[in-house]
């Protein structure tokens, strides 16, 4: 610990950390560019359900049709949508799954954020009926921003299908990196002395706006 | 010295200052809508602690209960006479209960206020959550829910405000950021191979995810 503190403390130390602090902001930022830009237009569409020209939904594509399919020789819901998928050759994330075992209904939906499918399926006729909607790229858009494969409300919901694994951890690293991003930016301005003041006015304005809204409100009536 | 070289330094000086700023002034924000993304990408509520408190008042039953949006004129009178503030849902008027239920949000509580329009009188409901519930609600606010309802509390409003402001700058930070960052000579080499190592993950990514 003795040892180790003038080696912390001693200026290349801080040089070095400087430097590196410096690369990481610009490094991140240019990784995560276009995330960045699919994030703020997403959160933007979402933000504002009226603009027209966003609107995904009336012009949906809607088709259905029917399939046969061999009994799903696995047990347990998930493994037998996955099966009843592999043989529709269907993927994507599944979620509310319905059994009901006495009549031989089963029914889930599958997720992809431009197509989204609902199974039924009866077991003992072996015939399902599938519905396919496809959105146009705003409803892409829509779909990426909330696309985790969990929900807050359901907390029991698991990620089910590997790419959406891949894009919530994208969505945790783009996360990371940005609070990395923020914690190193207001390091380097702090290294600026001549930018203290009015940076210190605009950061101030900054946590007391922010603030009011996660501190401040819960105290009103 | 060359008048182009003098007007590039200036822009290129006017840029970084507003970087500087614009960014100072969004960290706060972004930390709210970062640290959020990550309990609702995990649906995780860490220390969840959540106090309920119930009371009730007697209430004028003002003219004009409906459901939905059309309810909230009404609402509003009645969320005078009880003194409490926020958001109003989804207004439910339930003429074969003779009850009015109007729930009530705002950062750090949900509050529902029941009204037996029999009795005249209000059961109020609060209850106050923790601070991972008030940024998931403020990740989540505007939102897309109940896009024929315009917000109807004014602070609702203003963060929506807020929200879409660090959203633009963000956006103005991203720009200006690559802007400052092709200045860099020393450093061009290697965010040249980031910015297509990030492209080509974030194309791999959406090819199969928007297939």
């Amino acid at each position: 610990m003795t040892e180790m503190q003038p080696q912390i403390r001693s200026p290349r130390f801080f040089r070095a950390f400087e430097t590196w602090n410096r690369k990481f902001h610009i490094y991140l930022g240019l990784y995560f560019l276009l995330f960045i830009w699919l994030f703020s237009i997403s959160g933007l569409v979402l933000n504002h359900p009226r603009w027209q020209f966003a609107q995904f939904w009336p012009t949906r594509e809607q088709t259905s049709f029917e399939q046969s399919f061999q009994a799903p020789v696995a047990t347990g819901n998930l493994p037998m949508a996955q099966d009843l998928m592999r043989q529709f050759k269907i993927d994507g994330e599944i979620y509310q799954l319905t059994n009901n075992v006495e009549q031989g209904q089963f029914a889930f939906r599958v997720m992809k954020p431009r197509t989204r499918f609902l199974i039924k399926a009866d077991l003992k006729s072996q015939r399902a009926t599938i519905e396919r909607i496809r959105v146009n790229g705003w409803g892409v858009l829509y779909a990426l921003h909330l696309f985790s494969g969990v929900r807050m409300e359901n907390p029991e919901l698991k990620r089910d299908w590997f790419w959406t694994k891949l894009w919530s951890f994208s969505m945790d690293a783009l996360a990371v990196g940005l609070v990395v991003m923020v914690l190193g930016g207001v390091y380097m301005w702090y290294q600026l002395k001549p930018k203290r003041g009015w940076g210190l006015v605009v950061l101030a304005l900054g946590i007391l706006s922010c603030g009011l809204f996660v501190f401040g409100l819960s105290r009103l009536p | 010295m060359n008048p182009s070289l003098g007007i590039k330094r200036s822009v290129s000086i006017w840029i970084r200052d507003l970087h500087l700023y614009a960014g100072l002034f969004i960290s706060p924000f972004i930390l709210v809508f970062a640290v959020s993304t990550i309990l609702l990408n995990h649906a995780w509520k860490p220390w969840t602690r959540t106090a309920v408190e119930k009371t009730s008042a007697p209430v004028e039953i003002p003219a004009g209960l409906k459901s939905g949006a059309e309810g909230v004129p009404a609402a509003k009178q009645i969320l005078r006479q009880v003194n409490v503030s926020g958001e109003i849902g989804f207004v439910r008027h339930q003429p074969q209960n003779n009850r009015l239920i109007i729930p009530v949000f705002k950062p750090g509580q949900r509050i529902t206020i029941s009204v037996d329009l029999t009795t005249r009188t209000a059961a109020i409901e609060r209850t106050r959550t923790d601070l991972w519930s008030t940024l998931i609600y403020l990740h989540r606010t505007p939102g897309p829910h109940n896009a024929q309802a315009p917000r109807n509390w004014g602070f609702t409003q203003a963060w929506g405000w807020l929200a879409d402001a660090t959203i633009y700058l963000l956006l103005f930070l991203s720009a200006s950021g690559v802007y400052l960052w092709a200045l860099l000579k020393a450093e061009r080499k290697t965010g040249l191979i980031l910015i297509g190592t990030g492209v080509l993950s974030f194309i791999v990514l959406l090819s199969v995810l928007a297939r």
